[in-house]
C-alpha cells in the first residue's frame, strides 16, 4: 500500500475491518462492498506516482480538511434547487441531496416502463441485479472501489424496452453538510432495448463555509439500439472538490452521446469516463469542454474500449485555461484484436490564455487490430494572431475579441448540444466567464 | 485628415518603408500603385497597427491624433478601416455577432449607447442592399468557406456598417473576376462622400477604372517616387514601372 | 496475386541475412558483474583513476536501481551475472592503417557491406568499427586531424584527450540516469569519441559500425560527440550481430553536446539480430541516447531506422537549453515475428524560441508489437516554443500491435504544440490501383511502404538512405517489399 494513511476515514477503514457496518450499509451488498474494500486496499489512494494520476495531486485535497464520511439525510429548501434552473428548459427534475433523492422538489417522469428512484430502494430490480458493479473498468480506479465499498445512495433509472422519456430529465445535485464532508453518491442508469433518454446533470452548493468532496460513480448501460444523451455540467463552487467516475457500456447498435462541461468554480475536478463497447455497430460521441480560471485544476481521463468490431467513436475535448489554471487530458483508445473495422477518432485542443496556465495531455492509441482507422490529435496554443488583429482592426477590444474567440473555440462542442435551451444557457455561461 | 511624415518601418529586421510622406484630405481618394514588394501592403498594415511591423522613424497624424500611439482597435474606433487583402476566416464566430460586437465597441468608445437589436437589423439590411451583399452569408461563420469574391464583398459590407472616415483598401481587386470587381467597386462608390477618404492600394490600373482616384502615387522600394492624377495610372498601365525606376536611378546617380 | 496470409508467412519466415559469426580469437573476461570486473576493465584499458571512480559510482547507482515497469511489454528476465563484460579481439596491435587490421575482421566487415575500403573513402566516409565493443580501426584519421577534428575510439580519447572526455562525460546522460545507463557507466568497454572544433564543418560523414560477435557478452559502448561553436557534423551508426539462440544485451549510451550555433546530425540504422520467428534469441537493445543543445541556435537531429533486435527500447532525446535551439527526431521502426519496439523521443524545451519536430513511422507485422512513446515538455521560460509531432502506424496482419503513448506538457502560454497520430493498414484500394497498373502486390506494398517512410529516409545521407531502404525491403520481403 502506497497511500498516505493520515486521512481519518482511511484510518477508520483500515484499522477496523468492520467499519462497513458503521456505514449504514445494512443492505444485501455486503459481499460486493467487502470485495471492493479489499480491492481498494490493494490499489490505495492515488499518488503522483500512480501513472493515471501523475498530473493530479488528489492527496493535497484529501488532506486539506478532516472530512467526515457523510450518510445523514438532509433536506434543502426549494430556493436552493431553484438556483440550478436552466431558463426556458422544459424538463423533468430530479433533486438529489448528497446523492439522496429528495422527492418533494422533484418532478419525476412517469409512465409505463419508467423506473426511477433511490438506488437503495431498487437493489432487487432486474436492471440492478444484472448490471450493478459489473463494469470491470471500475475495479481499476481506486476511488471507484472506495465508492462501491462506502456509498450510501444515488439514483436508479431503468427504462424498459421501447421506453422513451418525452422530455429531458434534469438531475440537480445538491451538496451540503454541517461539517467538511466526503460524499459518495452512486448511480445506475439502464436503458433497455430501443429505449431513449436525455439526461442533464448540474449541481448546487448552498454552504459557503463547509467543504464537500464528492466521489461519485455512475454506471450507465445502453442496451441494443437504445440511445442516451447525457450532459454533465460542472460549475461547482470554491468549497467543492470532485472525483466523478462514469462507466458506460454499450450493446449492439446503441448510441451514447456524452457531454462534459467543466466551468470555473470547483478547485479540483477529476473526471474518469470509460466506455466499453460490448456490441457491434455502435456510435459513441464524447464531447468535453473545460474552461478553468484561478488556480483551478481540471483533469479529464477518458477510455474508449473497442471490444467489438464495426464500432465508431468520436471524441473531442477542448480546453480554455485562464490565469494559472491546470488542465489535464488523458484519452486512451484501446482496440482489441477482434474489433476489426473500428473507426476511433480523438482530438484534444487547448487554448492557454493565462500567464501561468498549464496543460498536460496524453492521447493514447493501443491497437491490436489491423483493419481500423484510428487517430488522435492534440494542439496547445493561443489564438491565431491574424484573427486577433482582424477583430481588433474592426474596433473590437482585446478582451471582447478574446471572448469572441473563446466562444468560437467552444462552438464545436456547444453546437452539438441538441437541447436548444441548454445550448443557449451554456453559451451564456461561457460568455459570462469571458466577460468577467 | 491623415498626414504621414517620413514614415520608416521594418518587419523582422528588414526595412520596408523608407520615408513615406503623404497628405490625405477629407473626401479624397488616393490610389497607391507600385510593383510587387514595393511596400504597398506594408503601408496599409502599419496604418492599421499590425504588431509585427515596427515603426523606426516618422509620424502619422489622423485628425490631430498620433495614430502610431493607438492600439489597432482604437485606430478602428477613431475611424480608420482596413479592407484586408486576405480576410481571415474565423470558424464559430458568426458574421452577425461579430459585426454587432464591433459596432457597439466603436459606439461605446464614442460615448454612444449600444445599438438596439431592431436598429441593428435595419442597418444591416440597408447596408446589405447598398453594397449588394448576400444576406445568407450573415448567419454563417466569419468568412468561413466564403469564396474569394464573397470575402472581399464582406470587407466592403463591413466598411459600410462601421462607417469609418478613412478606408484603406488593400488590393481589394486581387483574385476578383470582372463581375465581382464591378460589384465591389460599385459598393465602394456608393460609400464615397465628402466626409470619407479612401486609400486604394492596387497593382493594376483596372480597379481605378471603377474607383476613380483624385491622386495616384507610385510606391517603389519603400518610398513614393511619383505622384500624379488618374492619368498617371493609365501611363503606368501602358509603360509599366520600369521607366519610373530608370528615372529614379538617374536622379539618384546625379 | 499473393494473398495476405502468404505475405505474412513470408515476413514471419524471413531469415536474418547478417547472422554469421566470425571466427576470431577473443579475449574474454569471465562472466559476472562486480567491482573486480570493473577494475579489470579499467586496468585493461589503462584508464586514469578518475574514470575508474566514475565507473564505480555508476556501479553503485546501478545496484540501487530496479528494472523499470512502465514499458508496454513484458520485461525479460535478465541475468546480468551470466554475462561477460569484456570481449576483445585477442590481437592487440597498434593500428595505423587498414592493412594492419585482421583480415578476417575485414572479411566480416565486407560481408556486412561496411564501407571500410577505398571505395567508401572516395565517397568521403570516415569509419570507426566497433567489434564487440572494442574499436578496431578508424580510417581517415589523418585527414580529419588536419582540420582539428577528433574522431577516435573512446579508449583512445581517454588516453589522448582526457580533459575533453572528463569535461563532457556524463554531462548529458549522468551515471545514474537509468539502470541501463548506470550499467553502461560501470562497464563500458569502448565506443567512439568525436570532437569538432569551433567553426569547422566536418567535411565527411563520420561513421561507426557496431557488431556483437562473442557469445554471452553484452555490448556496452559509449559515444560522446561534442560540436563546438559554429561547427557541424553528420554521424552515422550501423549495427549488426550474429544469429544466436540466446539473447544478448546491448546497453549503449550516446551523449551529444552542441554548443552555440553548432549542429549535430546523428543517424542510426539498427539491424541487430532480431531473433527467429518464434522469438528465440535476438538482441535486447536498451540504449540511452540524449543530446543537449547547450548553445544558442544550436541543432540536434536524430534519425533512426530500427529493423533489428528482439526488443528495442530507446528514446533518443534532445534538451533544448539554448535559446532558439532546434531538435528533430525522425524514426522508422519495423517489427515482425515476435519483435518488440518501444521507442520515441523526449524533447525538453527550456530556452526561448526553441523548435522541435518529431516524425515517427511505425510498421508492425507478424506478431510484432510497436509502441511510440514520447514526451514534449515546454518549460515556463520557453517563450514561443514550437513543436510538431506526427506519429503514424501501419499494421500488416491482425496479430501485431501498434501503440502511441505521447506525453505533452506545456507550461508556457506562448508555446504552440501540435501532435497528430494515425493508425491504419495499407489500403486495399491503393494496392488494387497499383495492381491495375500492372504492379504485383509485393511491389505495390513495397512502393506504398517506401512512400510511407520517405519523409524519414530523406533525412539520411544518400548512401545510408539507400542502405536503409534495402534493409527495409529485406526485412519485409515477400510482402512489404
Amino acid at each position: 500500500m502506497t497511500s498516505d494513511i493520515t486521512l481519518p476515514f482511511y484510518q477508520a477503514l483500515t484499522t477496523d475491518v468492520n467499519a462497513l457496518s458503521t456505514c449504514q450499509a445494512q443492505d444485501d451488498l455486503q459481499g460486493i462492498r467487502r470485495e471492493a474494500l479489499e480491492r481498494f486496499s490493494v490499489l490505495g489512494l492515488p499518488t503522483l506516482k500512480t501513472e493515471a494520476w501523475r498530473y493530479s495531486n488528489i492527496q493535497r485535497y484529501l488532506k486539506e480538511f478532516p472530512y467526515e464520511l457523510l450518510y445523514a439525510t438532509t433536506t434543502v429548501p426549494a430556493s436552493v434547487v431553484a438556483q440550478a434552473a436552466i431558463p426556458e428548459l422544459d424538463c423533468y427534475r430530479i433533486v438529489l441531496v448528497n446523492g439522496q433523492l429528495q422527492a418533494d422538489h422533484s418532478e419525476l417522469p412517469t409512465g409505463k416502463g419508467i423506473t426511477i428512484g433511490a438506488l437503495s430502494a431498487h437493489t432487487q430490480a432486474p436492471g440492478f441485479t444484472k448490471w450493478f458493479n459489473k463494469q470491470h473498468h471500475l475495479a481499476q480506479e481506486s476511488l471507484a472501489t472506495l465508492n462501491t465499498a462506502l456509498f450510501a445512495d444515488g439514483l436508479f433509472i431503468e427504462l424498459a424496452t421501447n421506453t422513451v422519456i418525452d422530455k429531458p430529465v434534469h438531475i440537480v445535485h445538491v451538496y451540503t453538510a454541517a461539517q467538511h464532508a466526503f460524499i459518495q453518491p452512486r448511480h445506475l442508469w439502464v436503458l433497455n432495448r430501443n429505449a431513449a433518454a436525455t439526461i442533464i446533470e448540474s449541481s448546487v452548493h448552498p454552504d459557503a463555509n463547509v467543504v464537500t468532496f464528492a466521489n461519485s460513480v455512475l454506471e450507465t448501460v445502453v442496451e441494443d439500439n437504445a440511445e442516451l444523451w447525457h450532459y454533465n455540467i460542472q460549475q461547482g463552487d470554491q468549497h467543492f472538490r470532485e472525483v466523478h467516475t462514469t462507466a458506460a457500456q454499450q450493446q449492439a447498435n446503441s448510441r451514447y452521446h456524452h457531454f462534459n462541461f467543466t466551468l470555473p468554480g470547483t478547485p479540483f475536478t477529476r473526471n474518469n469516463l470509460s466506455v466499453a463497447l460490448n456490441g457491434s455497430y455502435t456510435e459513441t460521441n464524447l464531447n468535453g469542454l473545460y474552461i478553468a480560471n484561478g488556480s483551478q485544476h481540471v483533469d479529464n481521463h477518458t477510455f474508449m474500449d473497442h471490444i467489438m468490431p464495426n464500432c465508431n467513436s468520436n471524441e473531442l475535448y477542448k480546453g480554455v485555461l485562464l490565469d494559472s489554471a491546470d488542465g489535464v487530458f488523458t484519452g486512451r483508445i484501446l482496440v482489441h484484436q477482434e474489433a476489426q473495422k473500428t473507426n476511433a477518432f480523438q482530438q484534444n485542443n487547448n487554448l492557454l490564455l493565462g500567464a501561468k496556465a498549464d496543460i498536460n495531455s496524453q492521447p493514447q492509441l493501443e491497437i491490436y487490430a489491423d483493419d481500423v482507422k484510428c487517430s488522435h490529435g492534440f494542439t496547445a496554443g493561443q489564438f491565431s494572431e491574424e484573427s486577433m488583429f482582424y477583430l481588433r482592426s474592426r474596433g473590437i477590444g482585446e478582451d471582447a475579441a478574446k471572448a469572441l474567440m473563446v466562444n468560437a473555440f467552444s462552438h464545436d462542442i456547444t453546437d452539438e448540444v441538441k437541447v436548444p435551451a441548454l445550448q443557449h444557457y451554456l453559451q451564456e455561461q461561457i460568455a459570462a466567464i469571458m466577460n468577467n | 485628415m491623415l498626414t504621414i511624415k517620413n514614415l520608416h518601418a521594418e518587419v523582422e529586421g528588414k526595412q520596408i518603408l523608407k520615408g513615406i510622406n503623404l497628405e490625405i484630405g477629407k473626401g479624397e481618394t488616393h490610389a497607391i500603385m507600385g510593383p510587387n514588394g514595393s511596400g504597398k501592403s506594408s503601408l496599409a498594415s502599419v496604418l492599421a497597427g499590425r504588431e509585427n511591423y515596427t515603426v523606426t522613424e516618422g509620424e502619422v497624424w489622423f485628425n490631430g491624433k498620433n495614430l502610431l500611439d493607438l492600439s489597432p482597435e482604437d485606430r478602428a474606433r477613431e475611424g480608420v478601416f482596413l479592407a484586408f487583402q486576405y480576410p481571415v476566416e474565423i470558424p464559430g464566430v458568426s458574421n452577425l455577432n461579430f459585426l454587432k460586437t464591433a459596432l457597439n465597441e466603436i459606439r461605446t468608445y464614442k460615448g454612444l449607447p449600444a445599438i438596439e437589436g431592431r436598429d441593428f437589423l435595419k442597418l444591416t439590411k440597408e447596408k446589405q442592399q447598398l453594397v449588394d451583399f448576400n444576406a445568407n452569408l450573415m448567419n454563417r461563420s466569419l468568412n468561413e468557406g466564403f469564396s474569394g469574391g464573397e470575402k472581399k464583398r464582406n470587407e466592403i459590407f463591413q466598411l459600410a456598417m462601421l462607417d469609418p472616415q478613412l478606408a484603406i483598401l488593400d488590393e481589394t481587386d486581387s483574385g476578383l473576376d470582372i463581375d465581382a470587381l464591378r460589384i465591389v467597386s460599385n459598393g465602394v462608390n456608393k460609400l464615397r462622400d465628402a466626409e470619407k477618404s479612401f486609400v486604394v492600394i492596387t497593382h493594376y490600373q483596372r480597379l481605378l477604372e471603377y474607383i476613380v482616384p483624385d491622386f495616384v502615387h507610385v510606391l517603389y522600394n519603400g518610398r513614393i517616387i511619383k505622384t500624379g492624377t488618374k492619368e498617371l495610372a493609365l501611363e503606368l498601365e501602358e509603360r509599366g514601372y520600369d521607366w519610373l525606376k530608370e528615372e529614379l536611378h538617374l536622379k539618384e546617380s546625379v | 496475386m499473393i494473398n495476405s496470409n502468404e505475405i505474412i508467412d513470408d515476413i514471419a519466415n524471413k531469415e536474418y541475412e547478417f547472422g554469421f559469426t566470425t571466427d576470431i580469437e577473443m579475449d574474454i573476461a569471465p562472466p559476472g558483474l562486480n567491482e573486480d570486473i570493473i577494475r579489470f576493465i579499467s586496468a585493461k584499458k589503462n584508464e586514469p583513476e578518475w574514470l575508474l571512480e566514475w565507473r564505480l559510482k555508476g556501479f553503485a547507482a546501478f545496484k540501487k536501481m530496479q528494472f523499470p515497469s512502465w514499458q508496454h511489454f513484458k520485461m525479460p528476465e535478465l541475468d546480468l551475472q551470466a554475462l561477460s563484460y569484456y570481449a576483445a579481439p585477442k590481437k592487440k596491435v597498434q593500428l595505423n592503417s587498414l592493412d594492419e587490421v585482421d583480415p578476417e575482421l575485414l572479411a566480416t566487415f565486407e560481408k556486412l557491406g561496411i564501407p571500410l575500403n577505398e571505395q567508401k573513402a572516395l565517397a568521403g566516409v570516415a569509419v570507426d568499427a566497433v567489434f564487440d565493443s572494442v574499436s578496431v580501426a578508424t580510417t581517415f584519421k589523418g585527414k580529419l586531424k588536419e582540420m582539428g577534428v577528433i574522431f577516435c575510439s573512446f579508449g583512445e580519447a581517454v588516453q589522448e584527450y582526457p580533459d575533453l572526455v572528463k569535461k563532457y562525460l556524463g554531462t548529458v546522460v549522468p551515471h545514474s540516469d537509468n539502470i541501463f545507463a548506470a550499467l553502461n557507466s560501470a562497464v563500458f568497454s569502448d565506443g567512439s569519441f568525436t570532437y569538432i572544433p569551433k567553426g569547422v564543418r566536418c567535411p565527411m560523414e563520420l561513421s561507426t559500425y557496431f557488431r556483437i560477435n562473442a557469445q554471452n557478452t553484452g555490448q556496452f559502448e559509449r559515444t560522446l560527440i561534442i560540436a563546438d561553436e559554429g561547427s557541424y557534423v553528420s554521424y552515422l551508426e550501423g549495427c549488426t550481430a550474429p544469429m544466436r539462440d540466446e539473447n544478448q544485451l546491448h546497453a549503449a549510451v550516446v551523449e551529444l553536446v552542441a554548443l552555440d550555433h553548432a549542429e549535430i546530425k546523428y543517424s542510426t540504422v539498427q539491424n541487430w539480430y532480431p531473433g527467429d520467428k518464434d522469438g528465440k534469441g535476438g538482441i535486447y537493445n536498451f540504449v540511452t541516447k540524449r543530446g543537449i543543445c547547450k548553445g544558442n541556435a544550436s541543432k540536434i537531429s536524430w534519425t533512426q531506422v530500427e529493423t533489428g533486435s528482439a526488443i528495442t527500447w530507446k528514446y533518443p532525446s534532445v534538451i533544448l537549453q539554448g535559446d532558439y535551439s532546434e531538435g528533430e527526431f525522425y524514426s522508422v521502426a519495423v517489427v515482425r515475428n515476435k519483435q518488440i519496439a518501444d521507442t520515441g523521443t523526449k524533447i525538453h524545451h527550456i530556452g526561448k524560441g526553441t523548435k522541435s519536430r518529431i516524425i515517427s513511422k511505425g510498421i508492425s507485422a507478424g506478431r510484432g508489437d510497436n509502441s511510440y512513446r514520447g514526451l514534449v515538455a515546454v518549460g515556463p521560460r520557453a517563450d514561443n516554443a514550437r513543436n510538431f509531432t506526427q506519429c503514424d502506424s501501419l499494421l500488416i496482419g491482425n496479430e501485431c500491435g501498434s501503440h502511441t503513448f505521447p506525453y505533452i506538457e506545456s507550461r508556457n502560454k506562448t508555446a504552440m504544440i501540435e501532435h497528430e497520430a494515425t493508425t491504419s493498414k495499407i489500403g486495399e484500394d491503393q494496392i488494387f490501383y497499383l495492381n491495375a497498373r500492372g504492379i504485383d502486390t509485393e511491389k505495390a506494398v513495397a512502393l506504398i511502404v517506401n512512400g510511407y517512410v520517405k519523409e524519414v529516409l530523406n533525412q539520411l545521407p544518400m548512401e545510408f538512405a539507400v542502405e536503409a531502404q534495402k534493409l527495409l525491403s529485406i526485412t519485409l520481403e515477400g510482402s512489404v517489399g
